[in-house]
């Protein structure tokens, strides 16, 4: 167990080295004159050399990136170019504002797709054809014309909800629902719509095993077969889209910032790398690979947990 | 859509502020005792950094005036200063030693005194810095503490505007204490009206700031608290006026106008700017067709001002044919008609030039630039044989053209009020707006009147210049688009003619 | 299939390998949804294709007077925010949006597919450095790649939507690395290996048509994707201006969102539909691979009933009791019936008028092949039909009441507690999930309403009981971890937890090893006795009968053709059927004795074959 973990963080941390290569290559061939994006259009010549000597750019590629690794390894991931924030202050700041996007989507997520997914897979009818008429409408609208939908009718026409920004939780509850619902709503639509499909199918596989029945001649009740057994049993697969959409997540989060004029890792991400703020970036790239790794590290380990047979191999 | 707009439109806007110049004193406006609780503004742009020696202005001038205070204060007019931390100030006759009186009952938040010595070394610290604003301080020799309340600054030569500079970025007072702190990026340590509340800030989209209750100037101060929300976007600023979420903003994009003004606020407006194409190339280095000045002639008479004004700008501006402001000596109304839209002449002039089939340009775009003016300007100019491709630059635009690039570019730029400071903005050979650098000998004799020249003769010059500049066709001058400050129905302001933002200190509460 | 190192995409439906794909088109042009579909992507497409002729005017042609133009005869969808013709650039838009979602689909598959194939069949090292640059790419936040990508070459749809390409093909990485990985070892692909196909030949011929219809489903959504993404990164403000597409449509709508909202419309209605319809395709197109995966599974699984209709029904011969029946009736089945819906709307029958007495301690077998209606009819005792099956005439009458007809709450308490189930497969009768112990536990606390602790020193000594060797390690350990016989022991065990009064057996030795097979029979008369149980025991295998039961059904086609105590059957069958099917026993029993006559191998009794 333990040797597995190490195992995986390990193949983490290459992963992260191949990703941070790749970035900062990306980075440098299409970075132009960072210095006088920096100075913008008033700064002398003179200005913008001097910057660009204090930033460290005037030197060869790999010593720049050989100077990143080092500075790295010791926590150290400097300080964005154009707020000057250090790197870790800009990404922890942000982070929890996007974990809680991103999360609170996947219980979102979660709950509605095993409700509306079992409900689909057990009752058929009417609900079925709902659950279907959904993933078709969540796959069909892209993610931001449903959010601009969302803030133009839930909190400009009837103003339940803010249309922008961020209240942290324990400055203000009712503020963080109002702020944090809309963005969480337009983001869950397609998970939505996907693993209700997936727990759907995966719940109907589920009932065809021999075991249901098993399980049934013993007198249990229905419910308890579905909800302890079958979705049990479904829950594998289900999670695994899950992990896979998370994923997703953190993108998608990127325009849905930008429409609620978040402060999440997606708005600074954009305007980092649009604006080549190096630092900035890669510590992003780094973030969001924890992030991605940590995260499937533990989806696997709660496989395993789900499947006793992926336990013992 | 709009998003990319934000960032470049940001990067445009840092440049655009320059400031009028001007004597004389005063003491502040307002008088009431009372603070407001609070007061939310929505901005484009977050600061790149606290740092004194590093700020930049413009439409990040905001932030500053929060948490510094400057040697001399801009007046709404653009032109003039007024007194500050310094309290009095003269030129010696050939105006290059400024002294100043400094008020002595004044210190930092973090208690450290603010004197004349610490005062000399802000200023040098900013010459010395990579601040975007440091070119306008690089005639400053020297500055110095005379006593513990007298600075002597002084200059290499002459410069009309050097007073307004130091009601700007450059005449902000940081804590020497802050100088070699690690986090004097993002963690300021001034003298000013208000404190960064670094824990309640996030660095690049909100920033929260407490009133400094030790603040000298206590009458200054309007609100117990100040925040600035940055939106990336136009949709999103929308959003948040529309939903109440803001007390004032800047507008960086004009087409939302009418629907924040339908959400209850008023839209005051001021027209510093000009917007159309530069002709930068005067000489024809990038493509030779631009160094006659027929085909500079041929572009203007190509494009439909007003059609572009209403399709482009969206109806609020002025069409205009030249680049100083109405207020100016410099002004004449008949030069907006000398190139009244007319492509049967710009045909003309192009064979006259040598080029009766046209030719072809290349115009670079960017994502801040409103889209729907590239295939209008393409259609327009090709109706008179030049054929635009465009070439998309992104976030490099800037970059770009300071480095010749391309010769001629569509931008909005500063009409400064101050116009010795429009003329080393936009005209003079070393001008950073004369990004070829080109130099002209009628324009450097009238340039070197204007330095010294006072009154009557000033005047003349600066119609001379204007007059000369439209017949040679430097620029292709469409409009002046107008720029937006928008206050909701608590909040008042006086606009500043100087910058884009109004100052702190006239944002206030409605009585 | 399921490797740890790749969790399989549920998404994934590995492709029957005898199904037709031709006919899985053709299939699906039944549906009315698919069909809209299709119809409205040809349309789509053709208008891409003939733009040219199509579009009235040029897309980018900009006509400053026609700003924000509202319809009209010349412009019919009115012009944009540039003065350009809204529905040329709405045809033209067809053409580079569907393009570029095309250059982002067909890199993907490329990609994905070949990765797929090649790690997925060869294995090794190149199995390990793909699923490497698989996870490389899964971890790239694909947004930055894209504006880092843009910063470098520039906005370019093609590129951007190439690279796009290059960060969807996991999608089709995973789907085919899992269908071939299930594949590679299948005996028909040994086969072809030795026979001396070389492995191109095997991957073109075999793997890759197990795979061919779930890459096309993929298709449909990885096509939606890159469309949505492409609109996606347009309203980020990344597109090319020069190029006319949907999404820079869109863009320029909400440009203009305020005064004139109907530019917004277009765009979206055509990105929609596309996407509404890319959606439907790959649904139905999946439905119609499932449906024609199902009968397969179920003849495995769940034994769907086999066509009964033809045959008349004739005369049942019934032996007479040799004596008087003792013991009081535990079940009594009187003409029980038992239909499916068929696909026309009817009902199909698969068990027609069967009619049982089982009496306390005795033990009834029913006999017959696979498809004779046995398992229905047991199934229908315990009133677990598979879905779909309904009792359509009849009674079953247990304990003074008729489960045909009480509800599904009182059925509950009836089950596991009076009457229980062995079935046959014992491996898959288990939950996998849970362990032997929870399983055991559960069904008593919910019938006996008995403490955990008292349920499981119950479980402990059923389980030494039906002689397990280490209960307790036993009771602890999961389903996967104890070996066939076991596993049925175990279910044994949870069948007579709660001491029922009726046992269902279905084939409860069929999968078991011979000698297995042997003991658990044996456990099974023992507890019989012991319990005093009325049993109804289904099988096809006559030794078994001849084994344990005392009396016996024959059923064929969905009916009882013979009854009657076993010995007067077996020594004088009097149906054709009956006397085929001992025939076939019999003449079988001489080299293959023991597995024909399996009790008997384990209980040497002097009664040989036939009692």
């Amino acid at each position: 167990m333990i040797a597995f973990i190490v195992r995986r963080l390990l193949t983490g941390l290459v992963l992260l080295a191949a990703i941070t290569t790749f970035g900062f290559t990306l980075l440098y061939l299409g970075g132009g004159d960072i210095a006088r994006k920096i100075l913008g259009e008033s700064a002398d010549a003179q200005t913008v050399a001097q910057k660009s000597h204090e930033l460290g750019l005037d030197r060869p590629v790999l010593a720049q990136y050989g100077d990143w690794v080092a500075h790295a390894f010791s926590g150290d991931f400097g300080s964005s170019w154009f707020t000057g924030q250090t790197v870790s202050a800009a990404i922890f700041s942000r982070l929890s504002v996007t974990l809680s996007l991103v999360i609170g989507t996947v219980l979102v997520v979660a709950v509605v797709s095993v409700v509306l997914g079992v409900l689909a897979a057990t009752k058929r009818g009417w609900i079925d054809k709902v659950a279907q008429l959904l993933a078709i409408l969540g796959h069909a609208i892209p993610g931001f014309l449903f959010a601009v939908g969302l803030v133009l009718f839930f909190a400009l026409t009837l103003g339940w909800f803010d249309p922008t920004g961020y209240v942290p939780f324990t400055e203000d509850p009712t503020g963080w629902v109002k702020t944090v619902t809309l963005p969480v709503i337009a983001l869950a639509l397609g998970g939505i719509a996907n693993v209700t499909q997936q727990i759907r199918g995966a719940v109907i596989d589920a009932l065809r095993n021999d075991y249901v029945r098993t399980l049934r001649s013993h007198g249990i009740p229905e419910r308890r077969v579905i909800l302890k057994h079958v979705l049990r049993n479904a829950a594998g697969p289900a999670l695994a889209v899950l992990a896979v959409i998370f994923v997703g997540l953190l993108g998608g989060a990127v325009i849905v910032e930008q429409v609620f004029a978040i402060p999440g890792l997606g708005q600074v991400a954009v305007q980092a790398t649009t604006q080549g703020d190096i630092p900035l970036v890669m510590g992003l790239l780094v973030a969001t690979g924890v992030i991605v790794i940590v995260f499937n590290l533990l989806v696997d380990l709660a496989q395993g947990w789900l499947n006793p047979k992926v336990r013992l191999s | 859509m709009r998003f990319q707009k934000a960032a470049v439109a940001a990067v445009i806007a840092a440049g655009l502020a320059l400031a009028g110049c001007g004597g004389g004193g005063g003491g502040n406006t307002g008088g009431a005792a009372k603070t407001a609780p609070s007061l939310v503004l929505g901005n484009i742009i977050p600061p790149q950094t606290f740092e004194a020696r590093n700020l930049n202005w413009g439409n990040q001038s905001i932030y500053f005036q929060a948490v510094y205070d400057s040697l001399l204060k801009p007046s709404p007019n653009g032109k003039d200063v007024e007194a500050n931390l310094a309290t009095q100030w003269e030129y010696n006759a050939d105006k290059t030693i400024l002294t100043m009186k400094l008020r002595e009952d004044v210190t930092f938040t973090d208690g450290t005194p603010f004197t004349a010595e610490v005062a000399a070394q802000n200023l040098l610290r900013f010459r010395d810095g990579t601040s975007p604003q440091r070119s306008k301080v690089v005639d400053m020799v020297n500055a110095a503490a005379k006593d513990k309340n007298t600075l002597e600054i002084t200059l290499k030569q002459a410069n009309p505007a050097f007073l307004i500079y130091l009601a700007q970025a450059a005449g902000m007072q940081e804590s020497p204490a802050a100088f070699s702190k690690s986090d004097v990026q993002t963690n300021p340590v001034g003298s000013g009206p208000y404190t960064l509340n670094t824990g309640s800030t996030v660095v690049g989209t909100s920033y929260k700031f407490d009133k400094n209750p030790k603040y000298w100037n206590a009458d200054a101060v309007k609100y117990d608290s100040l925040t600035i929300n940055v939106y990336n976007d136009a949709t999103s600023l929308l959003n948040a006026l529309r939903g109440k979420q803001l007390d004032a903003s800047a507008i960086n994009d004009v087409s939302i106008i009418p629907q924040v003004k339908a959400a209850g606020f008023t839209d005051n407006g001021s027209s510093l700017n000009f917007a159309g194409l530069m002709l930068f190339d005067r000489a024809g280095q990038s493509n030779p067709a631009l160094g006659k000045v027929e085909v500079r002639q041929a572009i203007n008479y190509a494009v439909d001002r007003d059609a572009f004004l209403k399709a482009v700008g969206l109806g609020f501006g002025e069409v205009t044919g030249q680049v100083f402001r109405e207020d100016s000596p410099a002004y004449d109304k008949s030069l907006n008609d000398k190139y009244k839209f007319d492509p049967a002449k710009a045909k003309d002039l192009l064979a006259k030039a040598g080029y009766p089939k046209g030719f072809e340009l290349t115009i670079p775009t960017a994502p801040g630039f409103p889209k729907q003016m590239w295939p209008l300007l393409q259609q327009q100019l090709s109706d008179v044989g030049i054929k635009v491709s465009y070439v998309d630059v992104g976030q490099n635009i800037i970059p770009d053209l300071q480095s010749k690039k391309y010769g001629v570019s569509y931008f909005t730029l500063q009409r400064d009020a101050n116009e010795w400071q429009l003329i080393s903005n936009l005209l003079a050979p070393t001008a950073t707006w004369n990004t070829f650098k080109y130099q002209d000998p009628k324009v450097d004799a009238l340039i070197g009147k204007i330095r010294t020249a006072e009154g009557a003769d000033r005047d003349a010059a600066l119609k001379e210049l204007n007059q000369y500049v439209v017949d040679q066709a430097w620029f292709a001058p469409w409009y002046t688009p107008t720029n937006f400050f928008v206050t909701n129905a608590k909040t008042k302001v006086e606009l500043n003619q100087g910058n884009a933002w109004p100052n702190l200190w006239n944002i206030t509460p409605k009585a | 299939m399921i490797s740890p190192a790749h969790t399989t995409d549920p998404e994934i439906v590995v492709a029957p390998r005898d199904a037709s794909k031709v006919s899985l088109f053709r299939r699906v042009l039944r549906n009315p949804l698919a069909v809209a579909s299709m119809g409205f992507l040809a349309i789509a497409v053709i208008t891409a294709l003939f733009a040219h002729f199509l579009a009235p005017h040029d897309p980018n042609t900009a006509v400053i007077q026609n700003v924000l133009a509202p319809p009209n005869s010349e412009n019919l969808l009115g012009a944009d925010g540039a003065g350009r013709d809204v529905l040329s650039r709405l045809i033209f838009g067809a053409q580079f949006s569907l393009a570029g979602a095309l250059v982002a689909l067909l890199t993907s598959m490329i990609i994905g597919v070949s990765g797929g194939l090649l790690a997925g069949y060869f294995g090794k090292w190149i199995d390990t450095a793909w699923t490497w640059v698989i996870s490389l790419m899964m971890a790239l936040p694909t947004i930055i790649v894209l504006l880092a990508a843009r910063a470098v070459v520039g906005p370019s749809l093609w590129l951007s939507m190439l690279i796009f390409g290059v960060m969807l093909s996991p999608a089709f990485f995973r789907l085919v690395y899992a269908s071939v990985t299930a594949v590679r070892n299948e005996l028909y692909v040994d086969a072809a290996r030795v026979s001396g196909l070389g492995d191109g030949r095997i991957i073109a011929v075999h793997i890759l048509s197990v795979v061919r219809a779930p890459i096309v489903i993929q298709s449909a959504i990885v096509g939606g994707i890159a469309l949505a993404v492409q609109s996606g990164l347009e309203f980020l403000g990344l597109g090319d201006i020069n190029v006319p597409t949907w999404g820079s449509m869109l863009s320029d709508g909400f440009t203009n969102l305020y005064t004139s909202p109907m530019l917004i419309l277009w765009p979206a209605l055509a990105i929609g539909l596309t996407l509404i319809s890319l959606t439907l395709l790959a649904n139905s197109l999946r439905d119609e691979l499932e449906r024609s995966n199902a009968p397969r599974k179920q003849r495995r699984k769940a034994k769907a009933p086999a066509a009964t209709e033809a045959e008349a029904p004739s005369e049942i011969i019934r032996h007479e009791e040799s004596g008087a029946p003792d013991g009081e009736v535990v079940l009594e089945v009187t003409n029980l019936s038992v239909g499916y819906p068929s696909p026309d709307g009817g009902l199909k029958k698969v068990v027609h008028d069967v009619s049982l007495t089982v009496r306390r301690g005795e033990v009834h077998g029913l006999v017959g092949e696979s498809g004779s209606g046995k398992t229905q009819t047991a199934w229908s005792i315990l009133r677990l039909l598979p879905e779909g099956g309904k009792i359509v005439g009849g009674s079953i009458h247990f304990q003074g009441r008729d489960l045909a007809k009480v509800s599904e709450r009182d059925m509950q308490k009836i089950r596991g507690r009076s009457i229980a189930y062995i079935p046959q497969e014992p491996m898959s009768n288990l939950d996998p999930s849970f362990t032997i112990g929870s399983q055991l536990v559960e069904p008593m606390q919910i019938q006996l309403g008995i403490s955990a602790k008292e349920a499981k020193e119950r479980a402990l000594s059923l389980l030494a009981r039906v002689g397990i060797p280490h209960p307790e390690r036993t009771f602890a350990a999961y389903p996967h971890e104890v070996s066939g016989g076991m596993a049925q022991r175990v279910l044994i065990a949870g069948a007579i937890s709660c001491n029922p009064d009726l046992l269902i057996a279905d084939e409860p030795t069929t999968a078991l090893d011979v000698t297995v097979q042997a003991e658990v029979l044996d456990l099974l008369r023992d507890l019989q006795k012991e319990f005093r149980m009325a049993v109804v025991l289904v099988t096809h295998n006559f030794g078994v009968v001849a084994d344990l039961c005392d009396r016996v059904s024959v059923m064929r086609l969905g009916r009882i053709v013979e009854t009657g105590p076993t010995e007067p059957i077996f020594e004088s069958p009097r149906h054709p059927y009956t006397q085929e099917l001992l025939g076939a026993i019999l003449s079988e029993a001489e080299p293959r004795g023991p597995l024909v006559t399996a009790g008997n191998s384990a209980s040497p009794s002097p009664k040989g074959a036939v009692r």
